[in-house]
């Protein structure tokens, strides 16, 4: 517990009956003081399993996860880090029997079934499917699935608010503006989203939302439940309030006054998860519920140079008075334009090289932002990276699994082992398995073993050995590659003589006895293996959410990973740790990472993403929140005033997780090849002119 | 850059508040004066931080035009370029909108553009469809069996031109602004069959189904939703009209309504609207919507200042004689009354004493108008053989040949290919499509079949002609491709194993270091590219094309062929490398056409290109001049004057009484969006007729730009048609005629 100021040192020390507020912006110390919180509990004998640490995504939880894992902790049970979800789940397993008939399920005799976002698409498509076909959703210019997940989205968003379900359409029509034909799409969405709650309660299923509702409506309200939960936990530290949902926020505030100790950590200046149902406002009020409240000012991250471009620019995007910067403040950020994308994209691989080779600067203290990361842009940065030696990882929630080309792999090699599901499979896919199954095996040899090897027009053989092959072929595709592929051909041979298993065991086997051994493409390979886990974990997911009692479900999995039905895409990400790589991602996901850097790159600070909200047809996050009044129609008056005070806060987010230097980098033809000018780049250059003009102003006087 | 306004423009530089309308003559510098009046607004201040000067032009090399100019009068004024000024096409002012607010139109923010062939492609499944549940259609139009001729057009000949009828049919409505369901209900309330109504509607209604499939629009979408945010949002419209307090408009002669409907929307809060333009050389109609009366009737409203452009010293005194007479005998003098109005005053003034830009000297002697009768082959020979000579004799000047089809174009490059005329095409089928994607095509296929020394070869000799900051050195292309080709083990190149290295075998057999520089480099890239065949097409489309294109349309057109492919690999998810090369090399083939990435689109200079000739539509020519200028096929058939014995385009030989029925739809449509009963009901063949009158019309204006885009010397030409029967034009006989009597028997 060194290197604690004695503000944090006070907080984290605080007695065993206190209930504080604490509050101060990104960089100011407060995570730093709620970890020196869990440790002190833990070695003043607190018993570890009845301190509930409560984060609103996984990610954020990272610190205490490390914390409880340091050796020199006395023994004990475990520590519950958890999100309210998690919690909910938990405690819905445990008091099934009792809530299910009272919650509205249909077989409350039956064990529930948990969805998880995928399974839950799966669900939604096949109740969708019939309606599309009487042409419903005409209209809406939007791909099938995305059309799916946001129906799903309005759900979660109305669970996480406390408005009704099926009140979320009539909210959405009155605020909205446009063209009154959009009124029919959201009466549509609407009576889908009616339907699948429908289909969820007679089928014991449970998605994210109707897990909330159940958990805040039913079991928080049972006093049985209840006297379980505040016995068992007795002390709360709650970090990210400001990031979490207002329903979470409620069901804390009734519970307060039952812990011991309570320690609730709010950011001044988060929210970034607002698109999510987050609401920094309900979070700041429990603030009344605290005996004490403690503000944390200033910053162990950002130098003051950073601060004052800070308040400068976030000046500027408010409209406030731009202030001018002085010299050292300049020189704390470097802008730099190019006329075409990859030429800037080809600038920031070698600024980092040069910072990293001759400056010593530790690869993961650089991350590389932008607003969106196109598959494109992650290849082109970390092959560049790559070619100087310089390793990088990167981070997207958003991406649909079957993008992933490990998925494509995984699915390719179960596909070979099951030709009784006479799923077509051609060369090239053989080819990009192979690639990627052996390690180092480049296309070139890929592509000659896959010719040689497979017949398309005679899929029921499978794959021929490499020891058939003519010797000087074998040369070429070279034996080290040869041996690899024969212990693979053996390995899908050796599967196909025993039954069928399901698709997530056969995935973890894969997985585990070819593809992550030493010599083949997973080894070592961190991105390839958190796919594969996805994978894993999808497919496991789905196994259970569909009925019993029916031959293993490879074949209709895959091809709902295909259509990217099931897509993996988890509303709260359960990954990541730091790496000793540079970061590349869009700028949010890095903002709930909570990792301060050295050195940032702001990517193409001229495209609308840094400040356009992610436009869904189907919801509105800021029409179902809380604080949105009824009556009021949303026009581009909230939608601008929305959109700069996001771009305020996602600035002055990223700066204040900034300790050096931060590098804005535009291109005047973005990657897609037109001309963008977002209000970021405006500001931006409203700070720079009025700074300048203002010396020559001083240099003429 | 140096301007020096001359009074007429000076007028126009002095705007600094209200509506202007400026009809402009050729060659009177309205690009010049319209960025240089951008430019001054920028330097004194009339806009503020957050707002800017929006240029309003009609097609892509316009805007890279204005954009550069402005960008040069700031830079002399020491003011940072790029700053306080956007210059957008229409198109690009409805993407603008929609993209900052896509909610609005009902878009979600990915949503997508589709590409022209594949709405034609969805246009073509729905009409033919359509046509094959309603044969009836084809019995209620066709000539009866009374008829002459063979009688029976084939089935293709009625599917092509139902296509044609739903495809203005849709545009129109789009314009209208009216969707398939009112359409519905308008019909509704008719108690007589609309039988071309019901099949333009329905077509209609097939065709916003598969396009909301797909989750995308097509461009008249763009227009009709970017004024549907605009309509629907007050506030939203609130701040473009901050960000936009002036709008200067360039070519209105060619604004459609929807397009007058945005910006007098952007401007009707006491916005600054200035509106440039010819109304002679409006050449768009018969294409699109657009029409020269708004300008017309723009200049007239109360309040708007007129102000004329009528001095240009683009061209010698002939050819402006000519210019002007043809206005003038179309006002006065044309047959057919009717007509008298297709080209009106302002006749062109040359430029002034003393003037910066003096009009060339006079060659009268450089004027042919040739009245001879060619077969239409040796029309193009005669031109081939004409332009051959000339540019021996002129080297460092310019020389296009106009043709007013497309067809007759390709046919004449065909010709000058024979004489060895080195040519530049601005025909619709652009260069630049084919070059990236025959780059794309020929990487790809390398892609498919990595081991195949030929394929790689072919890739290098692609990529190597593409032009670089650093040039392949000459004739190193041919060498490194024959080398590639030789290479037995392309794995020793790309993945070579220790000890069995080919780059390192080149240079023990001696090859020079330049050779060996251009293969390493070449192998880095294609070892990207290899390991970028795991991605999904269109990245690794983007992947490649980052690493080669520089030039901002061709990153633009990789990314539209990028996006074209990914919807194909979604529709079809089973398709893979091959089949998405065989769409790929379509487009490479030319058959496939991509609108706004060309060359020419992105700013064509014919000045870069002396002593080769320009092929050109006289559509794609508008805004450009040269030294010399053919003009092809002035005929009947191509410039009809509604003569009892021209023929029209429009009218097909199957259909009975000539009707014109792609017309006869459109007049009942409008008919039927206004409430105007009568109008629906209407008897057939009047549509017909007004059609023809306007198709005349505009083939006179045509004629009018076809001859301003000549600066010293003029050839036209004309020939018998097909069939043998057409006849000169007549304003061509018209303007031999004062030729020869007015401007030789005076001047010369």
């Amino acid at each position: 517990m060194a290197h604690l100021t004695a503000q944090q040192a006070a907080i984290s020390t605080a007695p065993l009956n206190s209930h504080i507020f604490l509050e101060g912006p990104a960089g100011s110390g407060k995570t730093t003081t709620g970890v020196a919180r869990l440790q002190h509990l833990l070695e003043s004998g607190v018993p570890a399993n009845t301190i509930l640490v409560l984060v609103p995504q996984r990610t954020l939880a990272f610190p205490y996860l490390e914390a409880i894992r340091q050796p020199d902790l006395p023994p004990g049970g475990e520590v519950d880090i958890i999100t309210i979800g998690g919690l909910a789940q938990r405690i819905i397993t445990l008091f099934w029997p009792i809530i299910a008939l009272p919650a509205g399920f249909r077989h409350p005799q039956k064990p529930p079934i948990f969805l998880t976002l995928e399974t839950a698409q799966y669900y939604m498509a096949s109740l969708i499917r019939p309606l599309l076909e009487q042409g419903y959703f005409e209209s809406v210019k939007i791909h099938r699935n995305r059309l799916i997940s946001q129906i799903i989205d309005n759900l979660n968003k109305a669970s996480a608010v406390g408005i009704p379900y099926d009140q979320i359409g009539q909210r959405l029509k009155s605020a909205w503006i446009g063209d009154p034909a959009q009124k029919t799409i959201y009466d549509q969405a609407q009576e889908c989203a009616i339907a699948f709650r429908r289909h969820c309660l007679e089928n014991n299923l449970l998605d994210f939302s109707l897990k909330l509702e159940v958990f805040t409506k039913h079991l928080w309200k049972s006093f049985l439940v209840r006297k379980y939960l505040t016995q068992r936990y007795r002390h709360l530290i709650y970090d990210n309030i400001e990031e979490d949902v207002p329903i979470a926020h409620d069901t804390v505030r009734e519970w307060l006054p039952e812990f011991e100790t309570a320690l609730l950590i709010y950011d001044s200046g988060g929210g970034f998860r607002s698109f999510l149902g987050a609401d920094p406002l309900s979070a700041a009020s429990l603030r009344e519920s605290c005996d004490e409240s403690v503000l944390f000012s200033g910053s162990h991250v950002m130098p003051p140079a950073l601060s004052e471009f800070r308040i400068s620019l976030t000046n500027t995007i408010q409209s406030k008075k731009a202030l001018s910067l002085s010299s050292e403040a300049l020189s704390s950020f470097t802008i730099e334009h190019h006329r075409f994308y990859p030429e800037m994209e080809h600038w920031v691989c070698s600024i980092v090289a040069d910072l990293v080779r001759t400056q010593n600067v530790s690869p993961d203290e650089i991350v590389i932002l932008s607003p969106f990361l196109s598959d494109s842009l992650r290849f082109s940065l970390m092959n560049r990276l790559n070619e100087y030696e310089i390793p990088s990882w990167s981070h997207r929630p958003s991406r649909s699994l079957r993008d992933e080309p490990a998925t494509s792999c995984m699915i390719t090699l179960a596909k070979l082992a099951h030709p009784q599901w006479k799923m077509p499979l051609s060369r090239f896919d053989l080819r990009c398995a192979l690639m990627q199954s052996i390690a180092g095996l480049d296309l070139i040899r890929a592509d000659l073993l896959a010719k040689i090897t497979y017949k398309e027009t005679k899929p029921e053989e499978g794959l021929s050995s490499f020891d058939r092959i003519q010797p000087a072929m074998q040369e070429r595709i070279t034996y080290w590659a040869g041996e690899r592929f024969e212990q693979l051909r053996s390995w899908l041979a050796a599967y196909q003589r025993d039954a069928e298993i399901e698709p997530d065991i056969f995935f973890s086997k894969l997985f585990g006895e070819i593809l992550s051994q030493p010599g083949f493409g997973f080894y070592n390979n961190l991105d390839a293996a958190t796919v594969a886990a996805k994978l894993i974990e999808s497919a496991k997911n789905f196994r259970r959410s569909i009925p019993k009692n029916r031959p293993p479900c490879g074949n209709i999995y895959i091809p709902m990973i295909e259509e990217g039905i099931l897509a993996a895409q988890y509303l709260i990400s359960w990954e990541s740790a730091p790496r000793q790589a540079v970061f590349i991602a869009p700028a949010y996901t890095y903002l709930m990472s909570n990792r301060p850097v050295s050195y940032q790159f702001w990517l193409d600070i001229g495209n609308l993403g840094w400040w356009q909200r992610i436009n869904q047809p189907l919801t509105q996050p800021y029409v179902l929140s809380r604080r949105w009044n009824e009556n009021t129609v949303w026009t581009d008056a909230h939608e601008f005033q929305a959109n700069q005070e996001s771009l305020s806060r996602l600035v002055s987010g990223l700066l204040q997780r900034c300790k050096k230097h931060v590098f804005l980098c535009t291109a005047a033809i973005n990657e897609q090849g037109s001309e963008e000018r977002s209000p970021l780049l405006h500001a931006i250059q409203r700070v720079l002119r009025h700074t300048y003009a203002l010396r020559e102003a001083e240099d003429g006087v | 850059m140096v301007f020096k306004p001359r009074p007429a423009q000076e007028r126009v530089i002095q705007f600094r508040s209200g509506r202007m309308g400026v009809l402009a003559v050729p060659g009177s510098g309205k690009t010049q004066t319209l960025s240089y009046l951008a430019a001054r607004l920028i330097i004194e201040s009339c806009i503020g931080d957050d707002q800017e000067v929006l240029i309003v032009t009609l097609v892509n090399s316009a805007v890279n035009n204005f954009a550069s100019r402005i960008e040069s009068y700031l830079r002399d004024m020491h003011l940072m370029p790029g700053i306080g000024y956007r210059v957008r096409t229409l198109h690009g002012l409805a993407h603008d909108i929609v993209r900052e607010r896509p909610d609005l139109a009902g878009l979600s923010d990915r949503f997508q553009i589709l590409d022209e062939h594949e709405a034609q492609n969805i246009l073509e499944t729905a009409a033919t469809t359509w046509l094959q549940t309603h044969p009836e259609f084809i019995n209620r139009y066709a000539l009866s069996n009374n008829d002459s001729r063979e009688n029976r057009a084939s089935k293709m000949d009625w599917q092509q031109l139902v296509v044609q009828i739903a495809g203005a049919f849709i545009r129109k409505a789009k314009d209208l602004q009216i969707l398939p369901h009112q359409i519905y209900q308008q019909i509704d309330r008719f108690n007589t069959p609309l039988p071309l109504i019901e099949m333009g509607h329905e077509i209609y209604l097939n065709y916003q189904r598969a396009l909301n499939y797909r989750g995308a629009v097509d461009f008249d979408d763009l227009i009709r939703l970017a004024l549907q945010a605009l309509r629907n949002d007050e506030s939203y419209l609130d701040r473009l009209r901050q960000r936009w307090p002036y709008i200067l408009e360039d070519e209105a002669q060619d604004s459609s309504r929807l397009q007058e409907d945005i910006l007098r929307l952007l401007t009707d809060a006491g916005g600054n609207w200035v509106r440039v333009g010819d109304t002679n050389q409006a050449i768009y109609e018969t294409f699109t919507t657009a029409s020269p009366e708004y300008l017309r009737r723009f200049v007239e409203e109360q309040g708007v200042q007129k102000c004329d452009l009528p001095n240009s010293g683009r061209s010698t005194a002939s050819i402006i004689f000519l210019a002007n007479r043809l206005i003038e005998w179309t006002n006065h003098e044309h047959p057919y009354s009717e007509l008298r109005n297709a080209l009106l005053p302002p006749l062109i003034q040359p430029a002034p004493q003393g003037d910066p830009q003096p009009n060339p000297p006079d060659r009268p002697d450089q004027i042919y108008l040739e009245m001879k009768k060619y077969q239409p082959d040796d029309e193009l020979k005669t031109v081939a053989q004409s332009i051959r000579k000339w540019i021996k004799l002129h080297p460092e000047e310019t020389v296009a040949a106009l043709v007013p089809r497309n067809e007759r174009g390709i046919k004449l490059v065909e010709e000058l290919r024979k004489y060895d005329v080195p040519y530049i095409e601005l025909l619709n089928s652009s260069h630049a499509t084919r070059r990236v994607a025959h780059i794309l095509v020929s990487i790809l296929n390398s892609l498919a079949d990595p081991s195949s020394s030929a394929k790689l070869a072919q890739a290098f000799l692609a990529v190597s002609r593409y032009p670089k900051e650093n040039p392949t050195p000459e004739g190193q292309d041919e060498v490194g491709n024959t080398l590639i080709r030789k290479c037995p083990r392309l794995e020793d190149y790309l993945w070579s194993t220790p000890g069995n290295e080919w780059l390192n075998q080149l240079e023990a057999e001696g090859h020079p270091q330049v050779t060996l520089t251009m293969l390493a480099e070449f192998q880095q890239l294609v070892t990207r590219w290899q390991l970028a065949t795991l991605l999904p097409i269109d990245q690794l489309i983007l992947s490649i094309a980052q690493d080669i294109f520089t030039q901002p349309s061709d990153l633009a057109l990789a990314h539209k062929i990028a996006l074209l492919l990914e919807q194909f690999a979604s529709a079809h998810p089973d398709w893979r490398l091959p089949q998405l090369i065989q769409e790929l090399m379509l487009v490479s083939q030319n058959q496939r056409k991509f609108l706004g990435f060309s060359e020419e689109d992105t700013g064509f200079d014919p000045d870069q290109h002396p002593g080769k000739v320009v092929v050109a539509t006289i559509h794609k020519s508008k805004g450009l001049e040269w030294d010399r200028v053919y003009l092809l096929s002035v005929n009947n058939y191509d410039f009809p004057s509604t003569d009892p014995q021209d023929i029209f385009i429009a009218e097909k030989w199957f259909v009975r009484s000539q009707l014109n029925l792609s017309e006869e739809t459109l007049a009942q449509l409008s008919a039927l969006a206004e409430g105007d009963t009568a109008g629906v009901l209407i008897e057939e063949g009047v549509a017909t007729h007004e059609a023809r009158l306007n198709y005349a019309r505009e083939r006179l204006r045509l004629l009018y730009v076809g001859i301003t885009r000549a600066r010293k010397e003029l050839v036209i030409t004309w020939n018998s048609g097909k069939q043998g029967k057409s006849l000169a034009a007549l304003p061509l006989v018209a303007l031999k005629k004062s030729w020869e009597e007015e401007y030789l028997a005076t001047t010369v």
